[in-house]
């Protein structure tokens, strides 16, 4: 590739003519705008990109990742000016780039343990709920167990876990043991229905060619059932994670203190908005993040298929 | 006539007369030792070289209202370093027949000897190729083989098993494919994976499934030398005992020490053919044969006199 066709692109004409803007076009409004901020996030971007298009060896990476640039930059461009520079929106709901990324700086502190608080339930019980798969494949192998097991995770997993939350708080000394409750159920149907699913699928010339290789019960469990459902499970385990943390922030903002749910639900009540697109920013940040670290599992494990 | 009734013999009196005659052309000129079948096991073999005696199994299967009889009364005697191919039209049993002997199906009648002893279920005594899908998706080339090896020589190392495993994957010539995955593996290439694995198994039976029906011609071609090939050995070794469906005529002539040629409605041993055609065998040496010539067109009446009979039955239906 020539330097050229790396680095001659869109996004850093983009990334210029922001800088420009936000340093040359006077700030529309009273308050302090702190495009230092706003520009040092830019930057931050910016710097990404040059990596990427200095070190990639393909050639349509280079070229997804400055798309997005794109987007980015255009984003950020036109959140500016509506807010500080031409002063479009209200000031109150929509604060400029600057001082959303001058908040997140300084509660980095806060904002980390409440990711941390958020991280641990999520885990704690995402981890627990995994058991479906052990539970499915025992259910899943014995043909009379199996077809009533299917009915039986049919209705309980149709129940939304959150209407646990009450008897939860009745039943356990906690709000976090709750939401750890809540999460594993989330986490446990999908992926217990996701198994079931998986096994029954499972392709009957390959239990013929485990059947003719000898293989034992448990051997045939764990090196042909198992491998063979995995797509099925990490269907249900994906579907899992996102109800998860669907139920987790909401649970936080019924009863939490603490919690990314919390972080969000409580500065919106105090009116502070700015905080409050900061928490959801690193909510998506935070979700996007899990969900990729499962799929990278995913990727791993499901090396195999095409 | 009697000679037919010889080769049936195992076979019920019965199932036999409602048989058509043999679609042989009496007075054609096919050549005289076509004319030599044998009644199973008379010439060369003694009691002590049965390998495999399927004695009267029948098979069949119940549905609502209707009974199908997929296999009926059928008996086969395959000695040790045999290697019998067996064809027939599809829907004549041969491989459920197969599926028998892997110990996936449970005759309704009769039972399975090997070594005089009845089998139960599979066993680690036969090695199986199948048409697909024989080898497992997420392990590689070298690990499906080492695989097989754990399940019936499970003393042997991790090291030992993956240099057996490399050992027999250079055999099929595909040293190279060792990490690759099957996906990345053509149907051909699967196969001798698939083949590879069965031989390094090293079990005294080795049941295939029409292993070659589902790569393309040329690749047949080089899959069925390939066998021959390993089968036949050095001479030296000692032969496995083969047993190979398919209905590729030629497939079977260019293997087999006998071809068991099968019917349908209900399944049965129609016809046994012996192939006396000189070993080491090679396909180029093998059609310019005046002999092999004669095997085929005798096969071929036997097929196509059985196609023709089952168009006439559907017809008069």
């Amino acid at each position: 590739m020539t330097i050229k066709e790396r680095f001659l692109r869109y996004a850093h004409l983009l990334f210029i003519i922001f800088v420009l803007t936000e340093l040359f076009l006077p700030d529309g409004t009273r308050r302090a705008p702190l495009i230092n901020y706003a520009i040092g996030f830019a930057s931050v971007i910016e710097i990404m990109l040059l990596t990427v298009s200095a070190l990639s060896g393909c050639r349509k990476k280079i070229v997804m990742f400055t798309d997005l640039g794109i987007v980015i930059f255009t984003v950020l461009l036109v959140w500016e000016l509506m807010t500080t520079k031409f002063n479009l929106v209200k000031p109150i709901l929509f604060p400029p780039l600057g001082v959303l990324v001058h908040q997140f700086i300084e509660d980095i502190p806060e904002i980390a343990n409440n990711i941390v608080s958020s991280l641990g339930i999520i885990i704690q019980g995402y981890v627990l709920g995994l058991i479906g798969i052990p539970v499915g494949l025992f259910l899943a192998t014995d043909k009379r167990i199996s077809s009533i097991s299917g009915h039986i995770a049919g209705f309980l997993g149709a129940i939304p876990p959150i209407v646990y939350i009450p008897y939860g708080i009745a039943l356990l000394p906690t709000f976090r043991s709750v939401s750890v409750l809540v999460i594993f159920l989330a986490t446990f149907w999908p992926v217990l229905m996701g198994t079931i699913s998986g096994v029954n699928h499972v392709d009957k010339r390959l239990l013929d060619s485990a059947k003719v290789l000898n293989l034992s019960r448990t051997s045939t469990i764990f090196h042909v059932v198992l491998p063979a459902s995995l797509t099925q499970i990490f269907v249900g385990a994906n579907l899992g994670l996102c109800i998860s943390f669907i139920l987790l922030t909401s649970a936080e903002m019924i009863g939490a203190r603490a919690g990314l749910g919390f972080y969000v639900k409580n500065y919106s009540d105090l009116g502070d908005y700015t905080r409050t697109i900061v928490g959801i920013i690193i909510i998506g940040v935070v979700v996007v993040a899990s969900t990729w670290a499962v799929s990278l599992i995913q990727k791993r494990l499901l090396r195999w298929q095409s | 006539m009697i000679l037919f009734l010889r080769i049936c013999r195992n076979t019920l009196i019965n199932s036999s007369k409602s048989q058509a005659s043999p679609a042989r052309n009496e007075g054609t000129d096919i050549p005289r030792f076509i004319h030599d079948i044998r009644a199973p096991g008379e010439q060369k073999m003694t009691n002590n070289n049965k390998k495999i005696e399927i004695k009267n199994i029948s098979l069949t299967y119940k549905g609502s209202g209707t009974v199908f009889q997929a296999l009926k009364d059928v008996s086969l005697t395959i000695n040790d370093g045999e290697f019998v191919s067996i064809i027939g039209s599809s829907g004549c049993g041969k491989s459920t027949l197969l599926s028998i002997l892997e110990g996936l199906r449970t005759p309704s009648a009769g039972e399975v000897l090997i070594d005089g002893k009845k089998i139960e279920g599979t066993g680690r005594d036969r090695g199986v190729v199948f048409q697909q899908y024989a080898l497992f998706p997420w392990m590689t080339a070298e690990k499906n083989i080492s695989f097989g090896i754990k399940q019936v020589k499970p003393e042997l190392s991790k090291k030992e098993r993956l240099e057996l495993s490399n050992q027999f994957l250079s055999k099929v010539g595909l040293a190279g494919a060792r990490d690759k995955y099957p996906r990345d593996l053509s149907g051909g290439m699967q196969q001798r994976v698939a083949i590879a694995r069965a031989l390094a198994m090293d079990t005294d039976i080795l049941l295939m499934d029409e292993p070659f029906g589902a790569v393309d011609a040329k690749t047949r071609v080089i899959l069925q030398e390939l066998l021959l090939h390993l089968w036949e050995g050095d001479g030296n070794s000692r032969k496995k005992t083969v047993v190979f469906v398919t209905h590729d005529i030629d497939e079977a002539i260019l293997l087999s020490d006998r071809i068991i040629m099968m019917r349908a409605n209900p399944g049965r041993v129609y016809q046994e053919i012996p192939v006396n055609l000189e070993r080491p065998r090679s396909r180029s040496e093998l059609v310019k044969s005046r002999e092999y010539a004669a095997v085929r067109n005798e096969i071929m009446s036997l097929f196509f006199g059985d196609i023709k009979d089952q168009i006439d039955q559907e017809a008069v239906i």
